[in-house]
C-alpha cells in the first residue's frame, strides 16, 4: 500500500510540476484528481467536524438547542433551489454579513489602530524613563526616529480627502518609499524558505521515490 | 419588503455585535454565532458541492473540450463522499474519527492530497524566481527600493552577506549586511507595517459602518 | 604435567578463598546498606501558603474569581515543594473539594469555574515530600454578572469618536455638500482595464481571495465585484468569478445578478458566471490556474484575502499578458502582487474602493471620515513622541504624564 501511495504521489508531483512547462494532459489530470478529491475531502471534514460534533451532539449531549438557529438559517441557504421564494436565502446571508461587520469593526479597531498607535508613543531618544538625552546609542535614535516618523509619513501617503501636492505630496512620498521597504523586506524574508520548499519536493522525488539520495 | 429584511437583518445583527463587546454577559455571542457560521457554511457546501458536480456533468453530457477530464472529478469527488461519509476502510468503524490513522480516507489525504497540495506550493520557488526578475528589471524609484531592501534582507540571512561585508571595521558593524538587515526589519519594516495595519484597521471600521447601515448593499444583491 | 596440576590447585584455592572473604564479609556490607533511622528528624512538611484572597474579576460576566496568596516560605526553587492544590468551598456545602493545583512557585490562579451569585471560600494546599500543609480559608467572594466593561471605556468613547466621524461625513455628503477624494491609481484603472477586454474579446477573470463570508476582506472583494460587474454588464464582456467556499458562491451570484439587473440586462446574467471549485487551498489554485491558461482572460482582479498562493496566481496571470488589479489586507502578500501585478490596492484601499467606484457622494463621504481617524492617529502619534521623547530628556514631569496618558487612552486591555 505504502509503495502504490508513494508511486501515486510521485506522479501527481510530477504532473503539477509539468505545468511549468505548459498546459497539458498530465497536468489537467492532476489538476481534475485534486479538485474531485479535495472539495469530497473538505465538506466530509466539515460535514464531520460542524454537523456531527458541534451541532448532532451539541444537541444531544450537551442540551445546547440554540444550535438549532444555526441550522435554520443554513435551511434558509438552501432554498435559493426553489426559484419562487429563493430571496429569503439573502437573509442567512444578511445575517453572516451583519454578524462579520460588526464584529471586525470592534476587533480591527482595537487590534489595528488604538494599539498600533499606543506603541508608536516612543521617545526618541531613549527607550526607558530616567534616561538622560543622548545616552542611548546613535543607531537606536535614528531607528526610534524612522519608526515614528515613518508610521506617521505612511498614514499621510493612505489619507483620501486631500491631493498629494507640495509638502504634503512630498511627505506621502517618503511614506510609499517606507512602505516600499516595508514590502521589500518580506519579499526578501520569503524567498529562502519557498526555496526550501522546493527542496522538500526534490528530496521526495529523487530521495523516497526514486532512492538517488539517501 | 424582501428589500428591507436583509438590511433590518444586517443592521440588528451587526450593532448588537459591535455592542457586545461591551456588555460581558454577551461575551459568548461571538462564539455561538462562529457557530452558527459554521453550521450555515455546510449546508452551502449542497450548493456549492451540487454545482461542482452540475458544471462537470452538463461537460460530461455535452462532451465540452476536455470532458474526459470531468470524468476524473466526478469519480474523485463521488468516491471521496461515499469513503468519508460511510467510514469505510475506517479500523475504528463508523464511530470512529474519519481521520483516524491508518483509515482510507486518511490514506487518500496522505498519498493524494499531500503531494499535490505540496507541489502546488512548491511551484512557488520558480515564481518568486520569476518575480524576482521582474522586480529586477525595476521600472520605477518605488521598485528599486523595494528591489534593494529585498537584496539585502536576503544575503543578511544567508553566509555570502557575512562575507561580503566582514571587512567593514566593527565601529561601522551597523553597515555589514547581516546587521543591516536586522535594522530593516526592526527599524523601517516595523513602521511601514504599522502604517499598513492603522490604515487597514480604519478601512474595515468604515466599510463596516457602510454595511451595517445599509448604505453598502452590493453584496445582498440589492442595487439602487 | 606437574607444573600444570600445581597451576590448576593454586587456581582453585584461590578462588574458594575469594568466596569465603566475601561471605565474611556480607554482613557488614548488608549492614550498610540498610538506613539507620535517626529519631530527631522529623519528616520534611513545608509550611502554609498565607493570606489567600480572593476578588471577583471585574467587567465579566460573573465567571470567575482570581485567587492570590503568598508562597509557602520553603517553597524557594529547592525540590521539596511540589505543587499548590486549590480547593474551594460552595456555599450552602460544607465541604472543601479540590478544584485544580498549579506549579510551585505560582502564587495566583483564576478559577474560571464559578457560577454568578453563589458565595465561594478558597483553600490553599502546598504538598511537600512527605505532607501537605493547608492555608487558612481566604475570604469569603460572591462572582457579580457586571453589565458593562468599563475597561474598555477608552475603546468606546475613541472608537465613538471616529464612527462619529465616518457617520458625520455621510450625512454631510447626503446634504449635497462636495468632498475632494483623491485619485487612487489601481482604481482608475478598472474601467480602462474592462474596456481592455471588452476590446480583445476575452473574459475578465475575478478572484474574490480564498477565504470564506467570515473574513472581512472576501466581504470587501465582493463589494468591489459589485462594481465591476456593473460596468461588465454594460459593455456585456464575459466574466468569470471561480470561488472556494460555497457561501461566497452564493453571494457573488448575488452580487453578479443585482448588477445585471441594474444595467437592464437580467437575461444576460447566468449563475454560470460564479462557480464553486474546492476549498482546498493549493487545489483551488490548480484549477484558478488551468482556467487562466486555458481561457487566457484580458484582465485579473485578485482581491480578497491571499495566502502564498498570491504570487502562483499573479505569476499566472503575468505570463498570459492579463492586465492584473490586486489587493488584499495581508502584509506578507502584497510584496508579491505589488512585483507581479500592474497595480495594487494596499490595505486600506482594498476596503475603500467600492465606496471610491461607486462615486455615490455617501460612499465617499465615509472615506473622508476614516481620514479623520488618521488624523487622530497622526497627531496622537506626533504630541505623543514629543512629549515622552522631551519629558524623558529634561525630566519634565508634566510631558512624561502627558506622554502616559496618551499612550494609556491607546491602550486596550
Amino acid at each position: 500500500m505504502d509503495a502504490i501511495g508513494l508511486w501515486i504521489g510521485a506522479f501527481l508531483t510530477l504532473g503539477i510540476i509539468s505545468f511549468l512547462y505548459k498546459d497539458n494532459p498530465w497536468y489537467k489530470l492532476s489538476e481534475a484528481i485534486f479538485v474531485g478529491v479535495s472539495a469530497g475531502y473538505w465538506f466530509i471534514t466539515l460535514f464531520w467536524d460542524s454537523i456531527y460534533s458541534k451541532f448532532y451532539i451539541g444537541i444531544t449531549d450537551k442540551g445546547d438547542y440554540y444550535l438549532i438557529v444555526g441550522a435554520i438559517l443554513g435551511f434558509l441557504m438552501l432554498l435559493r433551489l426553489v426559484p419562487k421564494i429563493g430571496w429569503i436565502s439573502r437573509w442567512p446571508l444578511s445575517f453572516i454579513v451583519g454578524a462579520i461587520s460588526g464584529f471586525y469593526l470592534i476587533n480591527y479597531f482595537s487590534s489595528n489602530v488604538m494599539r498600533q498607535v499606543a506603541n508608536t508613543v516612543m521617545p526618541l531618544f531613549s527607550t526607558e524613563y530616567g534616561q538622560s538625552l543622548f545616552t542611548a546609542p546613535i543607531g537606536t535614535i535614528v531607528a526610534n526616529i524612522i519608526v515614528a516618523g515613518g508610521t506617521f509619513t505612511g498614514l499621510v501617503y493612505f489619507f483620501f480627502s486631500k491631493e498629494h501636492k507640495g509638502a504634503f505630496g512630498v511627505t506621502a512620498r517618503i511614506g510609499i518609499w517606507v512602505i516600499m521597504i516595508t514590502f521589500g523586506a518580506t519579499f526578501g524574508y520569503t524567498v529562502m524558505s519557498r526555496m526550501s520548499l522546493l527542496i522538500g519536493r526534490m528530496d521526495f522525488i529523487f530521495g523516497d521515490w526514486l532512492g538517488l539520495i539517501k | 419588503m424582501r428589500r428591507q429584511i436583509p438590511l433590518i437583518i444586517t443592521f440588528f445583527i451587526g450593532t448588537l455585535l459591535v455592542v457586545s463587546v461591551f456588555i460581558p454577559p454577551m461575551e459568548s455571542l461571538k462564539e455561538t454565532f462562529t457557530l452558527y457560521f459554521d453550521i450555515i457554511a455546510v449546508f452551502a457546501f449542497f450548493l456549492g458541492g451540487g454545482n461542482l458536480l452540475r458544471v462537470h456533468l452538463t461537460k460530461l453530457s455535452r462532451r465540452k473540450q476536455d470532458w474526459v477530464y470531468s470524468i476524473v472529478t466526478v469519480v474523485g469527488f463521488a468516491v471521496v463522499l461515499v469513503i468519508g461519509l460511510l467510514k469505510l476502510g475506517n479500523p475504528g468503524g463508523i464511530t470512529a474519527s474519519p481521520t483516524a490513522e491508518g483509515s482510507l480516507f486518511q490514506t487518500l489525504f496522505n498519498s493524494i492530497l499531500v503531494p499535490l497540495g505540496s507541489t502546488m506550493y512548491a511551484l512557488l520557488a520558480f515564481f518568486v524566481a520569476s518575480a524576482s526578475y521582474r522586480a529586477f528589471r525595476a521600472k520605477n524609484r518605488e521598485a528599486t527600493i523595494l528591489l534593494i531592501a529585498a537584496f539585502v534582507i536576503l544575503l543578511g540571512r544567508t553566509p555570502f552577506g557575512m562575507m561580503l561585508t566582514s571587512w567593514i571595521p566593527e565601529s561601522f558593524s551597523i553597515l555589514q549586511i547581516p546587521s543591516l538587515a536586522v535594522w530593516i526589519m526592526n527599524s523601517p519594516n516595523l513602521a511601514g507595517q504599522r502604517a499598513i495595519m492603522i490604515g487597514i484597521g480604519l478601512g474595515v471600521v468604515s466599510m463596516s459602518i457602510r454595511i451595517i447601515l445599509g448604505i453598502e448593499r452590493t453584496y445582498l444583491g440589492e442595487e439602487k | 604435567m606437574n607444573q600444570i596440576i600445581k597451576r590448576r590447585v593454586i587456581t582453585r584455592l584461590s578462588s574458594i578463598v575469594i568466596i569465603k572473604i566475601l561471605f565474611l564479609s556480607l554482613p557488614v556490607v548488608a549492614e550498610q546498606l540498610i538506613p539507620t533511622i535517626d529519631d530527631s528528624v522529623e519528616a520534611f512538611i513545608p509550611a502554609p501558603p498565607a493570606e489567600v484572597i480572593a476578588t471577583d474579576a471585574v467587567y465579566d460576566q460573573g465567571g470567575a474569581v482570581h485567587l492570590e496568596w503568598q508562597l509557602s516560605p520553603d517553597d524557594d526553587g529547592s525540590a521539596g515543594v511540589y505543587n499548590y492544590q486549590i480547593c474551594r468551598q460552595q456555599e450552602g456545602t460544607d465541604e472543601y473539594i479540590p478544584i485544580d493545583s498549579v506549579l510551585a512557585g505560582v502564587s495566583s490562579y483564576i478559577d474560571e469555574t464559578v457560577e454568578p451569585g453563589r458565595s465561594y471560600q478558597y483553600i490553599v494546599a502546598v504538598n511537600g515530600d512527605c505532607g501537605s500543609a493547608p492555608s487558612e480559608a481566604s475570604n469569603v467572594v460572591t462572582p457579580n454578572i457586571e453589565w458593562l466593561n468599563f475597561g474598555l471605556s477608552n475603546l468606546f468613547v475613541i472608537g465613538l469618536i471616529i464612527c462619529g466621524s465616518v457617520i458625520y461625513f455621510i450625512a454631510h455628503a447626503k446634504r449635497g455638500k462636495k468632498l475632494f477624494i483623491r485619485r487612487i491609481a489601481g482604481l482608475e484603472a478598472v474601467d480602462e482595464a474592462i474596456g481592455r477586454a471588452t476590446e480583445m474579446g476575452r473574459p475578465i477573470l475575478f478572484v474574490p481571495g480564498i477565504l470564506d463570508m467570515d473574513d472581512v476582506q472576501t466581504i470587501a472583494a465582493l463589494t468591489i465585484l459589485g462594481r465591476v460587474s456593473r460596468v461588465v454588464a454594460d459593455y456585456d464582456t464575459k466574466i468569470s468569478v471561480p470561488v472556494s467556499r460555497s457561501l461566497v458562491m452564493t453571494a457573488a451570484r448575488e452580487t453578479l445578478k443585482a448588477s445585471y439587473m441594474a444595467a437592464g440586462r437580467p437575461d444576460a446574467y447566468s449563475d454560470d458566471m460564479a462557480s464553486y471549485i474546492t476549498d482546498e487551498q493549493f487545489g483551488y489554485v490548480a484549477a484558478v490556474d488551468g482556467k487562466m491558461v486555458r481561457e487566457k482572460p484580458a484582465t485579473c482582479f485578485l482581491l480578497g484575502a491571499f495566502f502564498a498562493e498570491s504570487l502562483i496566481l499573479a505569476e499566472t496571470g503575468n505570463s498570459i499578458g492579463a492586465i492584473q488589479i490586486a489587493g488584499t489586507a495581508r502584509p506578507a502578500q502584497l510584496p508579491f502582487f505589488v512585483a507581479a501585478c500592474d497595480f495594487t490596492l494596499i490595505g486600506e484601499e482594498l476596503f475603500a474602493a467600492s465606496a471610491y467606484l461607486s462615486g455615490e457622494p455617501k460612499q465617499m463621504g465615509s472615506l473622508k471620515g476614516q481620514d479623520v481617524g488618521k488624523g487622530i492617529a497622526m497627531i496622537i502619534i506626533l504630541l505623543g513622541v514629543i512629549a515622552t521623547t522631551f519629558g524623558n530628556a529634561w525630566n519634565i514631569s508634566l510631558l512624561r504624564r502627558i506622554a502616559d496618558f496618551l499612550r494609556t487612552l491607546f491602550e486596550v486591555g
